[in-house]
């Protein structure tokens, strides 16, 4: 009884970072743009490490919101590259701007105290010890942002599904500002919370290995919450019974099953059934 | 006279590294697979790291020579072998899903792996902050020997070979059929990339291995669009910016890779700049 008490606020914040990240999964496979987020979070980190030598205290508001101020300016680029320079794929532009955002953070690094400490932490983050509150206030943003999500479906699916569709350059690129910033938020918070890999695993692993099987929207959605769900429950007891850290356990139970299940339909004879 | 003894080794090492990594990330790019050198890299110190667990030796040394560097060694040529066997295989029509989406996921599970057995020991902070840096200042001349035999073995392969590589990767989104032996190929493509990734990661760290790689590769292809202008091209561009780089950091006493990574990100952006206005 005491280890459910103790492993609630983990399990919570799990499934609800399940349930948000599998669906921007599935946009994120659909539109091949995959190290996003890691991109997005490591901008946000260069944010804050920029906030902490500017003087805002550590954890305050002020902080969080130079943080925020630095996703939305990079978003803003990553939404105009899009159709500004076809030539080089998105994937490169997410690359360049990881690994500058990146190198900038080490450089600072050297100038805070404390600054290397702080890379760490976002790359591998704790979810032991999440709180109630924590739990809350994802809940509360998570929410408002998913039903912002069900109003906007319609195109938010059709630019995922064919980034060159029926309307307008300016309305898609519209759209496109309120998809990725929608996302940063979600990244930004998200982060802090399961660091860099868990987040990236919950975005791609559930959605990538539904998609193998089906390519109906709604099954994919489906299925990856509960891939993304179940994993993460069994990757925290499991952690718990080993003794290994949380994080890294759900990494790699999820990873594993995604490379599995690619291999297993790799082998099998007849192509897998469409939806 | 002191500045210029001090940068030779650095100078050599990145024209060595950044030659045949300007060449490899006009193959990632158009395969679209820029982040499979992050994931080889990571995949190879998931091996050193299972060595050193394996085959434990005191730490008190500290010394990275004789037996224990050759164990460690053999154990990253392997996963790395491996690896490349695996995404060889992953490429298939019955797929459904990028292969960035499986390269990223065995990212994501190699780093992770990594932290779970250095956990049982100590140390792990230091190693991540390490294998992104590195230390290119301090790069030795055995070390850039090294470098220069794996570099010329793995370059005269491929120009060997070039005609069916290139064509490998021109058609490889598109996934043809009719190639010769492409399972075989590919998987040599991406031992290859390994060998070098693995050699390169030791000397400058993943982060300018990366921008090494993508960074040349991408602002070449505004301009040109034959591979050898791309990589002349390329090579030039990272001579150019590597030799004010290390001066920098040697001047500023800051870390010269990110330094160069700055010099090399601001090119692009200016590139790109160029290429918009002459469009128009």
């Amino acid at each position: 009884m005491d280890t459910i008490i103790f492993l609630g606020p983990p399990i919570a914040i799990s499934v609800l970072l399940s349930m948000i990240l599998g669906y921007f999964g599935n946009h994120i496979l659909s539109r091949g743009i995959i190290f996003i987020d890691i991109a997005v979070a490591q901008i946000a980190a260069l944010g804050t490490m920029i906030g902490l030598l500017l003087g805002f205290a550590d954890e305050s508001f002020g902080l969080q919101m130079v943080s925020y101020a630095f996703t939305i300016i990079i978003i803003g680029v990553f939404a105009f590259t899009k159709f500004a320079n076809q030539k080089i794929p998105q994937e490169a532009y997410i690359g360049i701007i990881y690994c500058l955002g990146l190198g900038l953070a080490l450089l600072l690094a050297e100038r805070i105290s404390g600054g290397s400490n702080y890379i760490s932490k976002t790359i591998t983050g704790n979810i032991l010890w999440t709180t109630w509150k924590d739990v809350l206030i994802s809940f509360i943003l998570f929410g408002i942002i998913g039903v912002f999500h069900y109003f906007f479906q319609k195109p938010f699916r059709s630019i995922s599904n064919d980034p060159a569709h029926g309307d307008s350059l300016k309305k898609t690129r519209l759209y496109d500002m309120l998809f990725y910033m929608t996302f940063g938020i979600v990244i930004v918070k998200a982060v802090p919370i399961g660091g860099v890999f868990l987040i990236f695993i919950l975005l791609i692993a559930p959605a990538a290995s539904i998609t193998l099987f089906t390519q109906s929207w709604k099954k994919r959605l489906i299925g990856s919450w509960i891939i993304g769900a179940v994993g993460s429950v069994i990757g925290i007891f499991l952690s718990y019974s080993l003794n290994i850290s949380n994080g890294p356990a759900i990494v790699c139970l999820l990873g594993l099953l995604t490379v599995g299940l690619t291999l297993l339909v790799i082998v099998k004879k007849s192509p897998v059934g469409n939806a | 006279m002191e500045l210029l003894s001090f940068m030779a080794a650095p100078l050599v090492a990145t024209l060595l590294m950044g030659g045949i990594l300007v060449y490899f990330g006009i193959h990632v790019i158009k395969r679209e697979i820029v982040f499979i050198d992050i994931a080889l890299a990571q995949i190879a110190a998931l091996g050193g790291t299972f060595a050193i667990v394996l085959f434990p030796h005191d730490h008190e040394g500290h010394s990275h020579e004789g037996g224990d560097f050759i164990t460690e060694y053999l154990f990253a040529l392997l996963f790395t072998t491996l690896a490349a066997g695996l995404f060889s295989i992953l490429k298939n029509k019955k797929v459904k899903i990028p292969l960035e989406a499986l390269i990223g996921i065995s990212y994501a599970v190699a780093t992770t792996a990594m932290v779970i057995i250095l956990d049982k020991g100590a140390g792990s902070d230091v190693h991540i902050h390490d294998m992104l840096t590195g230390a290119i200042l301090w790069v030795s001349w055995d070390q850039i020997l090294r470098l220069a035999i794996i570099v010329s073995v793995v370059a005269l392969i491929h120009v060997l070979l070039r005609k069916q590589m290139i064509r490998l990767t021109d058609n490889y989104v598109a996934n043809e059929k009719t190639i010769k032996r492409k399972r075989l190929l590919d998987f040599l493509f991406y031992f290859s990339f390994g060998l070098v990734i693995v050699e390169a990661v030791q000397i400058g760290g993943i982060l300018t291995v990366f921008a090494l790689l993508i960074i040349p590769a991408s602002t070449t292809l505004l301009f040109f669009s034959n591979w050898r202008a791309r990589i002349l091209a390329g090579l030039l561009l990272i001579v150019l910016l590597t030799i004010p780089a290390l001066a920098l950091s040697w001047t500023w006493d800051v870390p010269a890779s990110p330094v160069l990574i700055f010099f090399l990100g601001i090119t692009l952006l200016i590139s790109g700049l160029v290429y918009q206005l002459k469009k128009r």
